[in-house]
């Protein structure tokens, strides 16, 4: 649920009993008003009768006058000074039902006799007030509903507008891109203690990943230099003729151990990169070139293993940095075919959405736990295998939003790339 | 063919040097950014092989520079810094090749070697090894001048064997100059085995004497 539908439903049920009391209230007030007016017409009306009255005959006919609204009976009760006033309901013939009245009563005397002297007016209006007043409140709260809804709507364009802008750059916030979005200021003062607290909390980070950055390329520069010092020497060293062969063989094991070495922190340096989103997904890499490029390129590995391939190739237009589509891709290749046994099968197939490599091999299933993990080797460890290639699929995969899957099933292992679109 | 290694390293730079004098070039040395502008200023090479991180500068630099003398000097970037960025910047700014460290010095020399060749006779110009001719241009082969048909990666390892003759090359050398990155991926170094085997086979039926030794315990050397 929205805040400002949230904001507007409270507002909105706080409001119901509001003006249930406004209505009640107003009905009070206006009934009080009613009756008080009546009651001075009905004063003033015997006001006028008692002067009538005063100068009438014994025998008027006004004292045969029995109406709801005018009455005049004899009785046995004193004199009152100062007339009764109260309310009474009435039956009226016509509607069936009772009406309300307002009703003056006063004993009086006439030519020494004492009557009682009692004048109504109706009330009629009163009902019709209260239905009025329910009316005219439920219309009001409905105006109220219908603006509420429509001011919604106004202010979550209007008044939300830089909030949301703030959410959308978060939302788009890439660290690896040198220009940090800046988040402006704005009217409203939350929205500026957001901004403000998000500008110095992206610079922060910003700086940090700028050091890591930095960190992780100074590393591979420090470490990749005497790497290169030594592999130089030992290249110079196999140079000596003089050399026996079991020194030429200690010189070039060293040379390829280093060589190990050398890739063992590239491809820490590699996962880390990815780690730190320091590749762009946006660009787009055909997996189709991608896969027929390494198929060719290992073609005479798989030949000296004696590996029969099949190859299914579609179309296929990843969004995948393509330095990532390469190492991928050969690293799941050269797993098949490095993993296989001699005159084994590895099957490829490529299609729009999905990377399938299928392949022969006596190792057995790799546990789930272990999978994806570094330096995690699968049973007797293979010398050419420095336990991150699988990782670094993952890594790859992960960051670039495709989905990985390992399947086993005697003797065919399979893996699954799938660009989930 | 006179060469400017420029590289901070002096053990690096030494090792490169003595590589290359051994394979017949000039080479000089600078071993910060200043020292290698003022020697680009006033010497004329045939190719500069530069470092990124230098004191006072950095390569890149030095490749502005280059190009902004109009030099028609090869230049070929060596950096630990692999990042895609670094890479295409440095070619951007016309760089003609980049290395990553650690590289095989039988690596450089064989790209210096392909650099020149294109530079300095636009890759019209054959290279010739006693009774091995070979054409760039058309990629083709000669024994006694009978052409030989060879394969791509027969072609590419008969280039670099000729580049690096009389050197020991590791087969992790050749498997690196002929896959690439990815050659790490096959798990060993038996194919370069028959490459060798094949390219040795053919040369020897059109007449060729049998110049590749194979060194025990080590790799192979050509002549």
């Amino acid at each position: 649920m929205k805040l400002l539908t949230r904001s507007t439903l409270y507002f909105l049920i706080i409001m119901l009993p509001i003006f249930a009391i406004g209505a009640g209230y107003l009905f009070k007030k206006f009934d009080k008003e009613i009756r008080h007016e009546t009651d001075e017409e009905l004063i003033n009306d015997k006001i006028q009768w008692m002067r009538y009255l005063d100068t009438a005959k014994v025998d008027n006919a006004v004292l045969l006058l029995k109406t709801p609204e005018f009455s005049l009976t004899p009785t046995d009760q004193p004199i009152q000074q100062k007339p009764k006033l109260n309310g009474v309901r009435i039956y009226q013939e016509p509607e069936d039902s009772y009406a309300p009245f307002r009703e003056l009563s006063q004993v009086i005397s006439f030519h020494g006799h004492n009557y009682l002297l009692v004048m109504r007016k109706s009330q009629i209006e009163k009902d019709d007030l209260l239905k009025n007043i329910i009316h005219v409140m439920l219309l009001a709260f409905a105006g109220l509903l219908f603006f509420a809804i429509l001011f919604n709507f106004i202010i979550s364009k209007k008044v939300w507008r830089p909030f949301y802008d703030t959410l959308d750059k978060i939302r788009h916030l890439q660290l690896s891109k040198t220009v940090i979005p800046q988040f402006n200021k704005t009217k409203v003062h939350e929205f500026n203690q957001l901004n403000d607290a998000l500008n110095s909390m992206t610079t922060r980070i910003s700086q940090d990943y700028t050091t890591m950055k930095e960190l992780t390329e100074d590393a591979a520069h420090e470490m990749q230099t005497p790497l290169a010092i030594v592999q130089g020497k030992l290249e110079l060293l196999l140079q000596d003729d003089t050399l026996s062969e079991e020194q030429l063989k200690a010189i070039t094991q060293s040379s390829d151990e280093l060589q190990r070495l050398s890739r063992l922190n590239h491809n820490l340096l590699l996962i880390a990169k990815i780690e730190n989103q320091q590749f762009h997904f946006t660009e787009r890499t055909d997996m189709a070139a991608v896969t027929d490029k390494y198929l060719q390129l290992f073609d005479e590995l798989m030949a000296e293993k004696q590996i029969t391939i099949e190859s299914d190739i579609q179309p296929a237009n990843w969004q995948l940095h393509p330095a990532l589509a390469d190492i991928l891709v050969s690293n799941l290749l050269g797993n098949a075919i490095k993993y296989n046994m001699p005159g084994g099968s590895i099957r490829v197939t490529l299609s729009a959405t999905t990377l399938v490599i299928t392949n022969s091999s006596d190792y057995t299933e790799i546990p789930e736990s272990s999978l994806f993990q570094r330096f995690k080797k699968q049973q007797v460890s293979h010398s050419a295998s420095n336990g991150l290639g699988l990782a670094i699929c993952k890594k790859i995969t992960d960051a670039a939003g495709l989905n990985i899957s390992y399947h086993f099933q005697s003797p065919f292992h399979t893996f699954t790339v799938t660009a989930i679109s | 063919m006179k060469l400017l290694i420029i590289e901070d390293e002096p053990a690096l730079r030494t090792a490169i040097q003595q590589y290359l004098e051994r394979q017949g070039y000039v080479c000089e040395i600078a071993a910060d950014f200043r020292e290698a502008i003022n020697k680009v200023n006033e010497f004329e090479y045939d190719c500069i092989i530069a470092d990124i991180t230098l004191p006072f500068g950095s390569g890149l630099e030095v490749v502005k520079e280059l190009k902004q003398m109009s030099s028609n000097a090869g230049i070929i970037i060596i950096s630990a810094k692999d990042s895609l960025e670094d890479k295409l910047h440095g070619l951007e700014l016309g760089a003609d090749d980049y290395l990553t460290k650690p590289f095989h010095l039988s690596e450089l020399n064989a790209r210096i070697n392909a650099l020149l060749r294109r530079k300095n006779f636009d890759g019209n110009t054959s290279i010739n090894f006693n009774e091995i001719t070979i054409k760039p241009a058309s990629k083709t082969v000669f024994i006694n001048e009978r052409s030989i048909t060879l394969t791509g990666k027969e072609y590419q390892l008969l280039l670099y064997l000729i580049a690096n003759q009389h050197r020991v090359i590791t087969k992790s050398a050749l498997a690196g100059h002929l896959w690439g990155d990815s050659y790490d991926q096959a798990g060993s170094y038996d194919f370069i085995y028959t490459h060798i085997k094949n390219l040795r086979k053919k040369m020897l039926e059109a007449g060729g004497e049998d110049y590749i030794k194979t060194v025990y315990g080590a790799g192979y050397r050509f002549g």
